[in-house]
């Protein structure tokens, strides 16, 4: 047998993990801004905190817009830092984050209107905590691993609050307001804005 | 297994740009032109010219279409430059697993 020399041992160390940093940025959606993040938990701060001088903690009219204010600002923070790491703004990667996502928030819509139409609005909070939990969660297997832990302390926040649903509101600022700005600043200051 | 020659690996993947191009597409089904030049941070025509030879080979599939008026060109992995990679990361595999070897009976 030939032993191979130190420069193409070298070489192949460096080749194969070339082709695994390669495959990891074809694969990994980077551009989550951490930014982004923390306005969606300045929103939900601000959300939560409506919902309680409303005393109503699951109010549509209050969570709906806030929850579109919050994806239209993260989808728009994400865009400005694909396009600062130079990464693609579409990809094959996101395309199959929004597969994942998307079905779990649809399941979400339409049990909030159940759950509202039959006066079970107590259970709001917890479901929507929960189910933007388990879409996070498994989209953040494509992303980095905060937006993965987020999506578990998500999930946790949401059995708390369809537990004690008395704690839906304190569940609902924990989550979309703190847990967001959290997860946004390790974001930034790991992943560089 | 024998012992592993650079002349054993396959010229046409080894090359950094050809490899990249290859690897990017095993990890993701489907990547645009543009995916592809962001991804390997190189110029267009370096890309092109890459494609072309990795195209030639059957090793990758390209369909050209348009997307909102503009062209649009996309990539994927055929199964005989699936297999190419395959070999190519097996034979790298055994070159760094013979060096083990031959540090390990010093």
């Amino acid at each position: 047998m030939t032993t191979p020399s130190p420069n193409s041992q070298h070489d192949a160390k460096e080749t194969l993990d070339y082709i695994r940093r390669t495959m990891e940025s074809a694969s990994t959606y980077t551009a989550v801004s951490g930014w982004g993040l923390v306005f969606s938990g300045v929103v939900g701060i601000l959300a939560t905190w409506l919902a309680w001088l409303r005393a109503v903690p699951a109010d549509l009219r209050i969570w709906i817009p806030a929850a579109m204010i919050s994806v239209a600002a993260a989808s728009v923070a994400n865009a400005l830092k694909a396009r600062k790491i130079e990464v693609p703004v579409w990809s094959g990667v996101l395309r199959r984050v929004f597969w994942v996502v998307i079905p779990v928030l649809v399941a979400g819509a339409l049990l909030t209107f159940a759950l509202e139409a039959n006066g079970a609005t107590q259970l709001l909070p917890g479901t929507w905590l929960a189910l933007y939990g388990a879409g996070v969660a498994a989209g953040g297997t494509f992303s980095v691993r905060a937006i993965r832990w987020m999506g578990v302390v998500f999930l946790v926040l949401g059995a708390v609050a369809l537990a004690q649903p008395e704690f839906g509101l304190v569940m609902l600022g924990v989550g979309f307001g703190g847990l967001h700005i959290g997860a946004g600043l390790d974001i930034t200051w790991r992943h560089g804005g | 297994m024998g012992s592993v020659e650079p002349d054993d690996l396959d010229r046409l993947i080894h090359e950094r740009i050809r490899l990249g191009i290859v690897s990017a597409l095993a990890a993701d089904d489907s990547l645009s032109f543009g995916d592809l030049k962001t991804i390997l941070k190189t110029s267009d025509g370096n890309l092109s010219v890459h494609a072309r030879k990795l195209e030639g080979a059957g090793y990758i599939a390209v369909r050209k279409g348009y997307e909102d008026r503009k062209p649009k060109t996309e990539y994927r992995l055929t199964p005989k430059g699936r297999k190419a990679l395959e070999t190519y990361l097996i034979s790298m595999e055994s070159l760094l697993s013979e060096a083990r070897d031959a540090l390990e009976k010093k």
